[in-house]
């Protein structure tokens, strides 16, 4: 699997579809921190609220980058399901590599403030970025081409997840738990105090179920639509 | 191999591609399946291959390696035909250099430096023909093989489908074409109005052949006529020009 997975980033970082979603994390990063420094945890928190859309956009490109009957290929090299997890994997690793470049990039602009709580709130960062990937992926993966079908439909998928992240996602939210945690994530990291340890279980527990529920819906999906 | 009530639609309001499919394929069987453009021989093919899944009943004993290669090679990849073969074998679990025998077999070797998406038709095709060999499939799946092919890599299929079958592995081809005479105790199979049953093999192509009258200098006429015939060609007669 792991060759394949090597195969598929090969392919969308060489085709040159890397290059919209990298700008839009160069945007979103200059947007964050070109006002000066912030606490570490405030500024993560919000950096991967803010990466979220970009990040599902990115798994889409990546996803529908190998035409169909290259995809179809695969399946039939390495069977549905390490075709789908390749996929999905490939996704979360290029997902990685960009948190852990939007964490990076700040401390060289001196957008992180070092007089207060860097350590935890570095570490509060991590996990917000942590928290952010499995959901995004799993938009993006089903706004891909091979659950959508058609670029309306997915284009429609991707900019409804990405608006209802944000809308239910607001404080007094009727049902905040049918959008993965993005903005739970920001608020709570939203002070240089760390939030206690139980909103951080309920975090992790609420992005973990609503990622689970998402993965299986996209497995349905691939299974019954080739 | 078995394909048991077999039905396929592409999508709940969609008619039936295929239904009631039943049949099987036997170890070192090669089965030819015939069909006018649009029948479902495609779709039976990507049955079996395992690329679709049936909307009811199920393909039985399918052999674990399968090699597809489809009726149009998706070239539109940022990779160079070497590169994109030797991925193909690490994504089968297999050396690299396992590409390298059908490089040289399919007479690619001029062309692993050339991005997928500048071969020619019959160039891809062959590519799609050599991945779907690196893995040693013991079910052969080609939909449409000679589709764009040259006449050497024409003549490079049937030795191909006799060394499969005779490794005791099963090959699926359709063909529109009628080049399966080429293909020695293959079974046929047509599919038609949405379903499959045996048919007898397509008659070999009749002789088909027009007379063309063509001057020659008295002095090229003896080489004229044994190149003719080295081409193939029936010389009929030779006579003096005007009458």
């Amino acid at each position: 699997m792991s060759a394949l997975i090597r195969m598929r980033l090969a392919g969308f970082l060489r085709g040159g579809r890397i290059l919209p979603p990298a700008i839009a994390v160069l945007v979103v990063l200059g947007v964050i921190y070109g006002g000066g420094a912030s606490p570490a945890a405030v500024a993560y928190g919000y950096s991967a609220a803010a990466l979220f859309p970009v990040l599902a956009w990115q798994t889409k490109l990546l996803l529908d980058t190998e035409p169909d009957v290259q995809r179809r290929l695969a399946r039939v090299a390495v069977g549905p399901r390490s075709e789908a997890a390749a996929g999905l994997l490939a996704a979360a690793l290029l997902a990685l590599v960009v948190c852990t470049l939007a964490m990076v990039t700040p401390w060289l602009f001196h957008g992180i403030d070092t007089t207060k709580a860097v350590g935890s709130g570095t570490a509060l960062g991590v996990l917000a970025h942590l928290l952010a990937v499995p959901p995004a992926v799993a938009v993006g993966a089903l706004a891909s081409r091979a659950v959508t079908r058609g670029v309306r439909n997915g284009v429609a998928v991707l900019v409804t997840a990405a608006v209802l992240v944000v809308v239910l996602g607001l404080q007094g939210s009727i049902t905040p738990w049918l959008v993965p945690p993005v903005m739970a994530t920001a608020r709570a990291l939203n002070d240089v105090k760390a939030p206690p340890a139980a909103t951080l279980v309920l975090l992790v527990t609420w992005a973990t179920l609503w990622s689970a529920v998402s993965f299986t819906l996209y497995a349905h999906f691939r299974r019954t639509r080739s | 191999m078995r394909f048991e009530g077999l039905w396929f639609r592409y999508g709940r309001r969609a008619d039936w591609t295929l239904q009631a499919v039943d049949a099987s394929v036997e170890p070192g069987q090669t089965v030819v399946v015939l069909g006018r453009n649009g029948a479902g021989k495609s779709t039976l093919l990507q049955l079996a291959a395992g690329v679709l899944r049936p909307s009811r009943g199920a393909v039985r004993d399918r052999p674990p390696v399968v090699g597809w290669v489809p009726e149009r090679f998706p070239a539109d990849q940022p990779f160079t035909a070497g590169d994109y073969l030797h991925r193909m074998a690490l994504v089968r679990g297999h050396d690299p250099s396992q590409a390298d025998e059908w490089i040289e077999r399919l007479l690619l070797a001029d062309h692993t430096g050339t991005r997928l998406s500048d071969l020619s038709k019959g160039t891809a095709q062959k590519v799609g023909l050599a991945q779907a060999l690196i893995a040693r499939p013991g079910l052969l799946i080609l939909d449409e093989p000679w589709e764009g092919l040259d006449a050497v890599a024409r003549t490079l299929i049937p030795g191909i489908v006799a060394e499969v079958t005779a490794a005791g592995g099963m090959v699926l081809l359709s063909d529109h074409r009628g080049e399966t005479a080429r293909i020695p105790g293959a079974i046929h199979w047509q599919v038609a109005d949405a379903t499959l049953a045996p048919a007898p093999p397509p008659p070999a192509p009749a002789r088909d052949e027009v007379v063309i009258e063509v001057a020659v200098r008295r002095a090229d006429a003896d080489e004229a006529v044994v190149r003719l015939r080295a081409q193939g060609h029936a010389v009929l007669g030779v006579r003096e020009a005007g009458r």
